[in-house]
């Protein structure tokens, strides 16, 4: 019953923010859906070939903040929750599936053993390693396996 | 998702691929053996064959409308490598996605990842997004939530009960080059189970947050997001009043580039642990009555441009209230010579922690956390041939910590080498050893095949 009651609310206010919304929708062409040029191998920097402090439309963000620094790859959390159609210009959502299925019996690291340039989380045993840094920061496991991925974790902790 | 509905779904997602103008089909099937000796348990050898397959197609008829397809199964060649069976699957996303002309608007439909304001989830059910005039954006979604399995199989029904639906949206401002602020909402389950055998508990999901990022100056950033846990706590009958913060997290990041060359970065993450795990489908570790705190601060400096190397000094301190403090400090090295198709990276890194309480015994005592850790790797790819040699080192301070089964370091190395005969075939093989504190010795194998088909008519390929 509430089911429902929250379905035709949810039905009642998109019906009713479509008609407000179209009149608000931007005019702005939709940038392009792939990067229109092959990219070399490694991680690019996007103001290599786009002009330094240019804004990416439809970002509304420099290409600097695409860099793919160090500390990008770090933080790439944050852009991914904002523009992730940005990401998804050059990656598909394969790439991201890598780390992010939600559920899979392949550790990363296995499944790109031949790719020691990408950042993996769990290189070396971390079977071991993860009763260390759990102590310390037990909030670094609940990103991925707080709500996924944990027929493996149910194991020990029953 | 039912077994026969996935199936069926599957098959309509696969044919429909095949309408499509521009197609790219990618397959990795692996074969990996590994004997796992383990004191105290019987030997086993282990070979799972994995395959992964992906669809990604466009031109549907409607030229703005693809498909995407993601999901993997295994079988189990020798003994069961996974509690649950010697086989088993799962569909990661299948979903059609619409894109308009204009505003940045997009519509999907099946099967679906979301990365929105703090959450990330696996969804079945509708999305959508667009940028509205005045530098606003909208996205939205709504569905069934992808339902795992929770520690007890007895409470799996009530679980997926009481979780049967999600929704949340997202309400974006661009300030121009200044920034961008967000606030969104997402909700899990509409109402609470009732026959647990616990008492009755909102396990209902409600999550608040707000996000921004924030240019100032050109070379100065913030970016992060703070979550709110807004669903009705459970407290049991006589126990004292909750007092835990309704924040479940703080995090951001400020960066600052002093040249196009070296720039500093610092972080600040704090998370309460009862409205941060709330939601779990694992409360038995992620316990729900958990008071703690989390700290931790750091920062980086990146020094980039020294010819082909780049250079990051990393430190982090984390405070967990419960435990004491560890500190992590070091740095990584990466190092590219694109003409010579030569990649190569490591790191050395230091980690000083608080000693950890020994569960159990009448009079306390401690054992050590600290170690030392490096890592070395190289890749080479000469275009038909490419090799890669990667290796861990770690060194801990206190041998005698009964997690490391009297073992003071840990080491494993893996090395590949692949060939492509063709651009879109790929195969390679992996040897890894290794010794660490489970198993004294261990040795792997691993065959990996990787294939793509393509018919693409424009644009360059993800």
């Amino acid at each position: 019953m509430i089911r429902k009651a929250v379905l035709l609310f949810l039905a009642a206010a998109f019906g009713l923010g479509l008609m407000v919304a179209c009149g608000a929708v931007s005019p702005a062409t939709s940038f392009a859906p792939t990067h229109p040029q092959e990219l070399g191998p490694g991680r690019p920097m996007c103001s290599t070939c786009h002009e330094e402090g240019a804004a990416l439309e439809g970002a509304a963000k420099p290409y600097t903040a695409f860099n793919h620094t160090a500390q990008f790859v770090k933080d790439h959390r944050f852009l991914a929750g904002r523009d992730s159609n940005v990401c998804a210009a050059c990656h598909a959502q394969a790439f991201c599936a890598d780390c992010h299925s939600g559920k899979t019996m392949m550790a990363p690291d296995v499944k790109l053993g031949n790719r020691p340039d990408r950042d993996m989380p769990h290189r070396g045993d971390y079977l071991t390693l993860h009763r260390f840094d759990a102590k310390a920061d037990p909030t670094s496991c609940f990103k991925c396996h707080g709500r996924a991925d944990n027929d493996k974790c149910i194991l020990c902790h029953k | 998702m039912k077994q026969r509905t996935g199936v069926v779904l599957l098959a309509t997602f696969v044919s429909v691929g095949a309408w499509g103008q521009d197609v790219s089909a990618f397959s990795t099937t692996m074969v990996q053996v590994r004997k796992q000796d383990t004191p105290g348990f019987p030997t086993a050898t282990l070979a799972p064959a994995t395959e992964f397959l992906g669809i990604d197609a466009s031109g549907l008829g409607i030229d703005a409308l693809t498909l995407h397809l993601y999901g993997w199964g295994y079988k189990d060649l020798a003994d069961a490598s996974m509690p649950r069976g010697k086989s088993g699957g799962d569909l990661s996303y299948a979903y059609l996605e619409y894109r308009f002309g204009k505003a940045n608007a997009q519509l999907k439909a099946g099967r679906f990842s979301i990365s929105q304001g703090g959450g990330v989830e696996q969804v079945d059910g509708v999305s959508g997004r667009t940028d509205l005039k005045g530098g606003f954006n909208l996205s939205a979604f709504a569905g069934a939530p992808v339902h795992y399995r929770t520690a007890q199989d007895s409470e799996q029904s009530n679980y997926n009960r009481a979780q049967d639906i999600i929704f949340g949206s997202r309400l974006g401002l661009r300030l121009g080059p200044v920034g961008e602020l967000g606030v969104s909402y997402l909700q899990e389950g509409s109402k609470a189970p009732k026959d647990l055998s616990s008492p009755p508990v909102d396990y209902t999901r409600k999550q608040v947050g707000t996000d921004l990022r924030l240019a100032p100056a050109a070379r100065l950033e913030l970016n992060g997001h703070t979550l709110f846990n807004v669903a009705s706590q459970y407290q049991a009958p006589g126990s004292p009043a909750l007092d835990a913060s309704k924040v479940a997290e703080h995090d951001y990041t400020a960066s600052y580039r002093f040249s196009p060359t070296v720039a500093l970065n610092g972080n600040y993450t704090e998370r309460n642990l009862e409205a941060y795990y709330a939601g779990t489908n694992l409360p038995n570790l992620f316990r729900l009555d958990e008071k703690d705190k989390h700290k931790a601060m750091g920062g980086s400096l990146l020094l980039s441009g020294f010819g082909a190397t780049d250079v990051t000094v990393d430190f982090r301190h984390i405070k967990r209230d419960s435990y004491g403090n560890s500190n992590r400090f070091g740095f990584d090295l990466r190092w590219a010579v694109p003409e010579a198709k030569v990649r190569a990276g490591g790191g050395l890194h230091k980690v000083n922690a608080s000693d950890a309480l020994v569960a159990g015994p009448a009079s306390p005592s401690f054992y050590g956390l600290s170690r030392s850790e490096a890592r070395a790797w190289v890749m080479v790819d000469r275009g038909k041939v490419s090799c890669s040699l990667d290796g861990i080192f770690y060194h801990f301070d206190d041998a005698a910590n009964p997690n490391l089964n009297g073992k003071a370091s840990m080491s494993q190395l893996v090395g590949s080498v692949g060939i492509h005969p063709t651009e879109n075939l790929a195969v390679s093989g992996d040897l890894s050893c290794g010794t660490n504190a489970l198993y004294q010795n261990e040795t792997s194998v691993l065959l990996r095949t990787t294939y793509r088909f393509t018919v693409a008519s424009k644009g360059g390929s993800k």
